[in-house]
């Protein structure tokens, strides 16, 4: 006779994973996304390496030009771009299945009242999909791999870096589907809400794009910021912390919402206690001030000696720019100098002045000037060249200029190579492997045996 | 005999908007009977065991198991819900979703080798899911109520999709789960079945208790001497 006490609420994990892998197998949203992204990413990487060969014949002859030609920007970037697509357009239909199909079929029912918290219900659900996302990077892999075969060269700080940031980005878009799956009622409208979400952000990083103000401070907190600055081989403490929150608050909420038993008024109030919390954290995580660049040519950096001279700096640098954001000017500055200078100095402050200047209309002759303010003394140039500014700055801190040691220079790497043949692994046998793994799994074989038998 | 109280309801109140899904609504379940909820559509029957299950948030109301609250998180340590027109696991063999049941809720193979034999699903067992007939969907999902530990049984018209002998295999099957000591609190709609399966009733109509007690009592309640369910459900609704 049973017992009438309660049972234990504690079940082995094994069980719920194997169930979750076999739902994500079964579907066909992974399928259609390896068999998509695998010709998506063979047309990226073959093309990559034909731009890359047509930079690198000139090289032969002018060697200083080798010193340009890295592979991280010639290569991994624009192959994994089809991996950043997949993972926007393609990836969030297999993470609303994972809820949306129990939601629809009933099975969510039988779940909820399984030995299983929602933390683990969810967490078991995020790491089937971690599962996804390694299958998704075959074909990135591949590419890479037959990149280092046909003798190419690949960091590997920084194409570890880039692989983290598209795990990151995957993350926050897996927090976003999981989440409007638990909301809704149906897939469909599941998909249009994430898709609002991460189309919403192309728009605001192309509405962004060469303003300033608030638009472009929204603008940093789109999910394609996240990615950019592991494409510039730029790893940031902040973003990972930030990042990492952000997509814990998203699964947090999708818990939250995902049981049906629980009132909405109920649901709300924690809603809003995940939220305060997440963003409590991403603004702390923004504070952490820890940067690598783990480019091999350390494009991100200053040369070393000055890094450091500038790293010991302990008073404030303000750095007032009046210079529009549109202004190309503004652009190389940034690339040059004040993102270097950020990511150097402890404590810096920068004032953009001139944010809704027009370029060509200004009527202000101090238009262009840039100024720098340290320890009460200010110095100002129209250089945006670190060779002309960093002696000012060193001079505002009252600190010698550091000698510049003879740096190991970038040697780059020019291959002059053709990558057509890899099409028949990217558009013939991957796909044609990815086929044959799909229909052994779905039991294809077993059926054509039982029909065969048949007759 | 008088057989312990397991589960306890009362005062259980619903709304969806200024529709009341139920009203006040109370009664017990105790060891190894089988109660039964009987009411026609949309008297409150699926939302009465959503509740009780935690499925859906009541408005007010209070859940005792063996005298003591049982908050919503905690009914699954007491009962398992089998709702009704769900399709679950539909990519699944049915033998793998039989393994799930035993496995998270650690029960022996013997546990689901019983279970398969009593609901006749061998011939299906390597089936998927979604190939299944109405009827055999319906067979695992009682499978998977007998696997279930729990000492209750919560389920919502579960002799839809059976015809008559399968029926009655049903029922004789569930009358020998509750003579082990399981409580089964069964909502049907039907009132020929579930006079021949309960051991009491709970008369549900428009989300409320329109009386609750054995045959007997129901009976002597509403007047009917010699009434069947239908006369009694009629006379009291």
């Amino acid at each position: 006779m049973p017992s009438p006490d309660l049972i234990r609420t504690s079940a082995p994990f094994l069980p719920l994973l194997g169930k979750e892998l076999r739902d994500l197998f079964a579907g066909r949203a992974l399928w259609a996304l390896l068999l998509l992204l695998s010709p998506l990413v063979g047309y990226s990487f073959i093309q990559a390496v034909s731009l890359y060969a047509e930079a690198s014949r000139p090289a032969a002859q002018f060697p200083e030009l080798a010193r340009g030609l890295s592979p991280f920007d010639g290569i991994e970037v624009p192959t994994l771009g089809a991996l950043y697509l997949a993972t926007t357009l393609l990836f969030p239909f297999i993470a609303i299945r994972t809820i949306g199909a129990e939601k629809q079929n009933g099975g969510l029912k039988l779940l909820l009242q399984m030995p299983y918290s929602i933390p683990e219900l969810i967490g078991t659900k995020l790491l089937t999909l971690l599962v996804a996302w390694l299958l998704a990077l075959i074909p990135c892999l591949s590419a890479l791999a037959i990149w280092l075969a046909l003798g190419g060269h690949l960091g590997a700080g920084e194409t570890l870096n880039l692989l983290l940031g598209h795990l990151l980005y995957m993350l926050v878009i897996t927090g976003i589907s999981l989440f409007a799956a638990s909301l809704t009622d149906n897939g469909a409208t599941a998909a249009i809400m994430t898709l609002a979400f991460t189309i919403g952000f192309w728009v605001l990083d192309f509405a962004a794009a060469g303003q300033g103000g608030a638009v472009q401070a929204i603008a940093t907190l789109s999910l394609t910021a996240i990615l950019r600055g592991f494409e510039q081989g730029i790893f940031s403490l902040a973003i990972l912390a930030a990042t990492v929150a952000a997509a814990v608050g998203l699964l947090a909420l999708a818990g939250l919402w995902l049981p049906p038993g629980l009132a909405i008024r109920h649901k709300l109030v924690f809603s809003m206690l995940v939220i305060a919390t997440a963003t409590f954290v991403m603004f702390g995580a923004a504070q952490l001030h820890v940067y690598g660049d783990v480019t091999e040519d350390r494009r991100n950096s200053f040369p070393l000696p000055g890094a450091n001279a500038l790293a010991s700096l302990g008073g404030r640098l303000t750095v007032i720019v009046n210079l529009s954001a549109k202004d190309p000017r503004f652009m190389d500055f940034h690339r040059s100098l004040l993102g270097k200078l950020r990511r150097t100095v402890p404590d810096v402050r920068v004032v953009v002045t001139s944010g809704r200047s027009s370029l060509f209309n200004t009527g202000d002759d101090t238009y262009g000037l840039i100024a720098y303010q340290y320890d009460g003394r200010e110095a100002s140039s129209r250089s945006t060249s670190p060779e002309e500014v960093l002696p000012l700055i060193y001079g505002l801190a009252g600190i010698d200029p550091p000698k510049s040691d003879a740096e190991e220079t970038y040697p780059g790497y020019p291959l002059v190579v053709d990558a057509t043949n890899a099409g028949s692994w990217f558009y013939v046998a991957l796909p044609l492997l990815l086929l044959v793994a799909w229909a052994l799994q779905s039991g294809l074989p077993r059926r054509a045996r039982q029909i065969l038998a048949r007759k | 005999m008088s057989l312990t109280e397991l589960l306890q309801v009362e005062h259980l109140a619903k709304r969806y908007g200024d529709q009341i899904a139920l009203a006040d609504v109370a009664f017990d379940v105790r060891e190894g009977e089988v109660l039964g909820i009987i009411g026609p559509n949309g008297s409150g029957k699926t939302t009465l065991l959503e509740c009780l299950a935690g499925l859906q948030p009541a408005d007010s109301g209070q859940v005792r198991w063996l005298g003591q609250a049982l908050p919503r998180d905690r009914r699954k340590r007491a009962m398992f819900y089998i709702p009704d027109g769900i399709a679950p696991f539909a990519e699944h063999p049915v033998q793998a979703v039989l393994r799930f049941m035993a496995s998270t809720h650690r029960q022996s193979t013997k546990a689901m080798q019983d279970a398969t034999e009593a609901l006749g699903l061998g011939p299906v067992l390597h089936k998927t899911v979604g190939t299944l007939s109405k009827g055999y969907r319906r067979r695992l999902l009682l499978a998977l109520g007998l696997i279930a530990p729990h000492p209750m049984l919560v389920m919502d018209e579960p002799f839809d999709g059976f015809d008559l002998r399968q029926t009655r295999d049903v029922m004789m099957l569930l009358r020998a789960t509750a003579k082990n000591g399981r409580a089964l609190l069964l909502s049907i709609h039907q009132l020929g079945d579930a006079e021949r399966i309960c051991d009491r009733f709970v008369l549900l109509s428009a989300g409320s208790v329109r009386g609750r007690g054995s045959l007997h009592e129901l009976r002597q309640r509403s007047g009917t001497s010699d009434g069947n369910l239908e006369d009694i459900f009629l006379a009291l609704a």
